[in-house]
């Protein structure tokens, strides 16, 4: 048969045919796979109750040197965006002595893990290079020290603004950790 | 030969002949009489105009001097003036500088205060004192755990307007005005409240300034402890 013949491509397009009507049957009829069939949903930890927050201030690690308005900031921050939830009744701040009497406390946790020190001029001059950035482990814990729940955060400032502002970004991470949790 | 001086310009050679002595003689008493004919004359013309040129003269030096003097004066009026309360502002900013830093930006941590508020802050006997309008928050010395001083640098155009102008600058050259910075010192105080609450307030002030105010604190009997400062962001490699 020569090729480009109608004979010839009336033979080639009803073998086509035929192959792409086997599979559209043999899809039919085979068992459905699980991959395209949505599973059991994740199961959601539950969320805590709590009428009031403390929390807490966390020493960094040894090795790792955290400038200390980056940490006061970090601190501040997290205690503005906490009030902002208007999840709890009230916020303590670390070490006030009127939380002894609260029974269902909840203790927070901003413990730093790292910090990488940028520099606004480097972000606004190369748009990529000279973020600053820090990262912790938020811990929800009870009151006889029973962690809750934990997580790891970061917060940034990659592009505009100065390198205080990766603590207001790491606080609204924190606040939002909070609204997942209670 | 005899020259007769009968006056500065007056000098007459006289020779002493045996024909012309009495010639020579006349011709000498001539000229006496005449010099002093004409001293005479002088005397009686100065004696006659220089009372009136002379009080002339007096009269426009004395005004002369009399504008001078007001002249004089009024330079210094004017210059005591406006001088004095450049001095006076002077010696009080001198004053006032030991005790209150005006542009300072608290960037967070005081109550009632707004972050990035920008205001004065004071040294008072009590402590610290910062008042933006209206709104003041205080910070007593008793309260104050630890004082921390740091270096920075901050761009000198910034803000969302600065950075809208840096991005309307075409061919990039608002990544240009992005190099131009300034150093600041920031002032990071942690203190306490009534209930033993942690507080912690940054404020950014101009170079120098920081130290100076963590100094005097101190001197009031704030505490401080020893730190380990890390190295400024803009001097890492």
């Amino acid at each position: 048969m020569k090729p480009l013949t109608p004979a010839a491509f009336r033979s080639n397009f009803s073998t086509a045919l035929g192959a792409a009507v086997l599979l559209m049957v043999a899809s039919f009829l085979s068992p459905p796979s699980s991959l395209g069939k949505p599973g059991p949903a994740p199961q959601q930890p539950q969320k805590l109750t709590a009428s009031a927050i403390q929390l807490e201030r966390s020493d960094a690690p040894d090795d790792l040197v955290i400038p200390e308005d980056t940490r006061v900031a970090v601190y501040e921050n997290v205690i503005l965006q906490l009030n902002k939830t208007k999840k709890f009744q009230h916020v303590y701040r670390s070490g006030d002595r009127t939380a002894d009497s609260v029974p269902d406390l909840v203790i927070l946790r901003v413990v730093p893990q790292a910090f990488k020190a940028g520099s606004q001029k480097q972000r606004e001059v190369t748009t990529v290079t000279g973020a600053t950035s820090i990262k912790v482990k938020v811990q929800f814990a009870s009151r006889d020290g029973k962690i809750l729940r934990e997580k790891v955060l970061e917060g940034k400032v990659r592009f505009y603004g100065e390198n205080l502002r990766a603590t207001y970004d790491l606080a609204k991470k924190v606040a939002a950790a909070v609204n997942e949790t209670f | 030969m005899l020259i007769a001086v009968l006056g500065p310009k007056t000098k007459i050679p006289i020779q002493f002949s045996d024909d012309s002595r009495i010639w020579a003689w006349s011709r000498v008493k001539f000229a006496v009489l005449r010099a002093e004919e004409r001293n005479k004359r002088m005397r009686t013309r100065s004696a006659q105009f220089s009372p009136g040129v002379w009080s002339k003269q007096r009269k426009i030096a004395w005004r002369l001097l009399q504008l001078a003097g007001l002249l004089v004066s009024a330079i210094g009026v004017v210059f005591v003036a406006t001088a004095g309360p450049v001095f006076s502002q002077q010696a009080t900013s001198q004053a006032s500088q030991a005790t209150s830093v005006q542009h300072v930006k608290c960037v967070i941590g005081l109550e009632n205060i707004k972050p990035n508020t920008k205001g004065t802050l004071s040294l008072l006997p009590s402590g610290l004192e910062f008042s933006a309008g209206k709104s003041k928050a205080d910070i007593s010395t008793a309260s104050i755990q630890d004082i921390f001083t740091g270096q920075e640098s901050r761009q000198d155009v910034s803000g969302p307007a600065g950075t809208l102008a840096k991005a309307g600058i075409p061919y990039g050259g608002g990544r240009i005005v992005s190099l131009f910075s300034h150093n600041v010192e920031v002032l990071t105080v942690e203190y306490v409240d009534s209930n033993g609450g942690f507080h912690g307030t940054v404020f950014v002030l101009s170079p120098g300034k920081a130290t100076e105010l963590k100094n005097k604190l101190v001197a009031q009997g704030a505490k401080v402890t020893n730190h380990v400062q890390p190295p400024p962001p803009e001097q890492k490699p």
